[in-house]
């Protein structure tokens, strides 16, 4: 088992000690000058406002899950595409029969609106 | 050529449904208001009636006859029994879209999303009845359940609709994920996915488990017998959600009387053939051998007392209901169970038991379009007849409306000389002739108990009155429901009076199930 | 090279945890990510089964299918799931009460 995973463990091993030797390292050898400003949670720009907790609107998790559903589609592509050759042209109209379904999909989700962000 | 011409139910619905989804949209592109479109009504009709013809068409031209089916192996299996199914569903659907076409303009929730996917979803079924492998269940599977939770939703503003559809929505996903989960388990068993190849491995493994020795087709060894018995659990508890049997059968009434009516009635009929026609697929060509179609080691005992269960506590709730739609929901829960009591004959004497399930399907699925549509017929805008009380005195005041209902739940209720009596006869004839004679006798008393409360209706409709102050329901006028209601009768009567033409069709449907 | 058998086990587990997050949960998100977990149970379950069938990959090939037809099944979920917030303003299934004998 460890002839398999062994490097990788090596890896994340190498991994966390780069991490804590920068960590440490900036903690240590940086300069430090802290003035009541600098020790504000939100350093730069203006005031925070409001709470952390942001309500999103509806039409992110509309656009999301229709790259979501659109994305998947693609898992079909890649070993038709790796297969190119030996599927001939049965797996080229098949294909192509399965990118006309989703262009419909495509077309009804533009004609409904729901790829407009503005409204 | 040959294999569209094969396809044909399929591809007909498949485009239909393309295109009006396309139409749909491009014309809601324009109005962008929630204008009535009558023609995307008949659109979805006409497609579901088209694909309906093309299976009638290629049943009479004779499966046997086309060639090169091969290409579809194991994916689809295109044999009468596919056929009868094609045709059924597409029925049911066509139906469906006709009271949709009534219905939803009469409420004010006319969009033209409901006809797209009352079209993808009947697809999906027909692609459930004709799976041959575990990819194209799963597939036709979730095609008819996605298109069925959306349509459960479908009237946005009403929490009924929207809490029906979120539990639906929950349990069925719950009970897809346990049927795949049980699927893979058998595939890891047997390293097959298609029902005919699991079918071989099963029988291997089981005559192993037999004699003694473990004689799995896989390095597996003596795992495989367990393994194959604990997918069998899984795959039998989605299968039996599906068809809405007991215990799996809580969902049901919510679903039912949360969605629109001609929702509800597209899911009593077409999700339910469909499920039962995977139901069958699955128990006769995976399970079918010696072993486990026994009582003592296999599954029929099991389906028997969930059919016993199903039929008892369906037609015991059934009775204590208010809700005419909710009554019809238990209805169609009860109706499972006698579908499973064929079902269990099938363990038998496979073409008698399921030509008398598919028999009694075909009855079923225009009786229960009949009611459902009878229902809707009988409310109007803004006072949907949902209760018994809505239905009071109808029969006197608009005999016309209320005739067709009768008809049909007197079928329902299985009285003679009606399609529903001669679905009930040959399905206890075949459990009869099986030799379950204490499951017929249970079926029988239940079918007797469940007349009660399809006679309760009908003395709602013909000899009560309203009582005072209560709203008086008016019918609703459609043309497309009329239509729905005319068709189903035309049915209900036909079998019933030529009940043999059809009988002899179910059975050479059910036939080539068993390579006849 | 670890046996195909702990894939199983370990997808057996998670289909259990998968089960038991959905029927003990009562918010909505949970059970939906719980039948996420389910499917996904699976699909390690068949990629693992199909290191013991190699003459063939369906396994792998149906696994593609899952996640695609997932995708769907979340889509349509989180639609009715928004659907039911926007009426009730909650995500907890106990408060689904209204349709009831």
């Amino acid at each position: 088992m460890f002839a398999t995973y062994g490097p990788m463990f090596l890896l994340l091993t190498v991994a966390a000690l780069i991490a804590l030797l920068f960590y440490t390292g900036a903690t240590v050898l940086g300069p430090k000058n802290p003035t009541p400003d600098k020790m504000k949670p939100y350093e730069c720009g203006s005031e925070s406002s409001g709470g952390n907790h942001l309500k999103l609107s509806v039409k992110f998790y509309l656009t999301a899950i229709l790259f979501v559903v659109f994305d998947i589609e693609a898992v079909f592509i890649y070993p038709w595409a790796v297969h190119f050759k030996t599927l001939g042209w049965t797996g080229l109209i098949s294909m192509f029969s399965f990118l006309a379904v989703v262009i419909v999909a495509l077309v009804y989700c533009v004609k409904k609106g729901a790829l407009e962000w503005e409204k | 050529m040959n294999l569209f011409f094969a396809l044909s139910p399929f591809l007909t619905l498949a485009l239909g449904a393309l295109l009006l989804m396309v139409a749909e949209a491009a014309a809601a592109g324009n109005g962008r208001g929630e204008k009535v479109r009558p023609g995307l009504a008949l659109g979805a009709a006409l497609t579901c009636f088209a694909s309906c013809a093309a299976a009638a068409g290629v049943w009479f031209y004779g499966v046997e006859r086309i060639e090169g089916l091969d290409v579809l192996q194991p994916w689809l299996i295109i044999d009468r029994f596919t056929l009868f199914f094609a045709g059924l569903l597409a029925l049911g659907g066509g139906l469906a879209s006709l009271l949709a076409g009534g219905y939803l303009p009469e409420h004010q929730i006319e969009r033209g999303e409901f006809y797209a996917l009352l079209l993808f979803s009947t697809l999906g079924a027909l692609i459930l009845a004709a799976a041959g492998d575990v990819l194209t269940l799963f597939l036709g599977l979730e095609t008819m359940s996605l298109g069925v939770y959306a349509l459960t939703a479908f009237r946005r503003a009403s929490p009924r609709s929207a809490e029906a559809a979120l539990k639906y929505f929950l349990l069925g996903s719950f009970a897809a994920a346990l049927l795949l989960f049980g699927f893979a388990l058998l595939y890891g068993a047997t390293g097959h996915t298609d029902l005919a190849g699991l079918g071989q491995a099963v029988k291997t493994i089981a005559s192993g488990a037999l004699s003694g020795q473990a004689a799995g087709p896989t390095t597996l060894g003596a795992a495989a017998g367990p393994l194959v018995l604990f997918g069998f659990i899984l795959v039998l508890a989605g299968l039996v959600f599906k068809v809405s049997a007991v215990p799996f059968h809580m969902w049901t009434p919510d679903a039912y009387e949360g969605a629109p009516t001609p929702a509800t009635s597209f899911m009593a009929v077409a999700v339910k053939a469909g499920a039962f026609a995977v139901l069958l697929r699955v128990l006769l060509v995976c399970f079918g051998d010696k072993q486990s179609t026994s009582w003592a080691n296999g599954w029929p005992a099991v389906i028997a007392w969930i059919a016993v269960l199903t039929m008892t506590v369906a037609n015991l709730v059934a009775g204590r209901q208010e809700s005419a739609k909710r009554m019809l929901a238990y209805s169609s829960i009860a109706h499972a169970g006698y579908l499973l009591v064929g079902v269990v004959a099938t363990s038998r004497d496979g073409t008698a038991g399921t030509s008398g399930i598919l028999f009694y399907l075909l009855g079923y699925t225009v009786a229960t379009i009949g009611a459902f549509g009878g229902l809707i017929l009988a409310g109007h805008r803004g006072a949907e007849a949902v209760s018994f009380e809505d239905l009071a005195g109808l029969g006197r005041r608009h005999p016309a409306a209320a005739l067709p209902f009768a008809l049909f739940l007197l079928s329902l209720a299985g009285v003679p000389p009606t399609a529903g009596f001669f679905g009930k006869w040959f399905i206890l004839k075949a459990a009869m002739e099986g030799g379950f004679s204490v499951l017929t006798v249970v079926a029988f008393l239940n079918s007797v108990l469940g007349a009660y409360y399809y006679l309760k209706v009908l003395v709602y409709l013909y000899m009560r009155e309203p009582g005072a102050g209560a709203p008086i329901a008016t019918p609703m006028k459609s043309g497309y429901v009329n239509v729905a209601l005319a068709v189903s009768a035309f049915f209900v009567v036909l079998i019933g009076l030529d009940p043999s033409r059809s009988l002899s069709v179910a059975t050479r449907a059910a036939a080539s199930l068993f390579g006849g | 090279m670890i046996s195909p058998i702990v894939y199983v086990a370990l997808a057996t587990i998670l289909f259990f945890l998968g089960g038991a997050g959905f029927l003990f949960r009562r918010n909505v998100l949970v059970s939906l990510m719980s039948i996420e977990i389910m499917l996904n149970a699976t699909n390690l379950a068949l990629v693992a089964f199909n290191r013991l069938h190699t003459d063939s990959h369906t396994g792998q090939m149906l696994t593609f299918f899952v996640i695609a037809v997932a995708a769907a099944e979340v889509a349509v979920g989180l639609a009715i799931v928004i659907s039911f917030f926007r009426i009730k303003r909650s995500v907890r299934t106990d408060e689904a009460d209204l349709l009831r004998n």
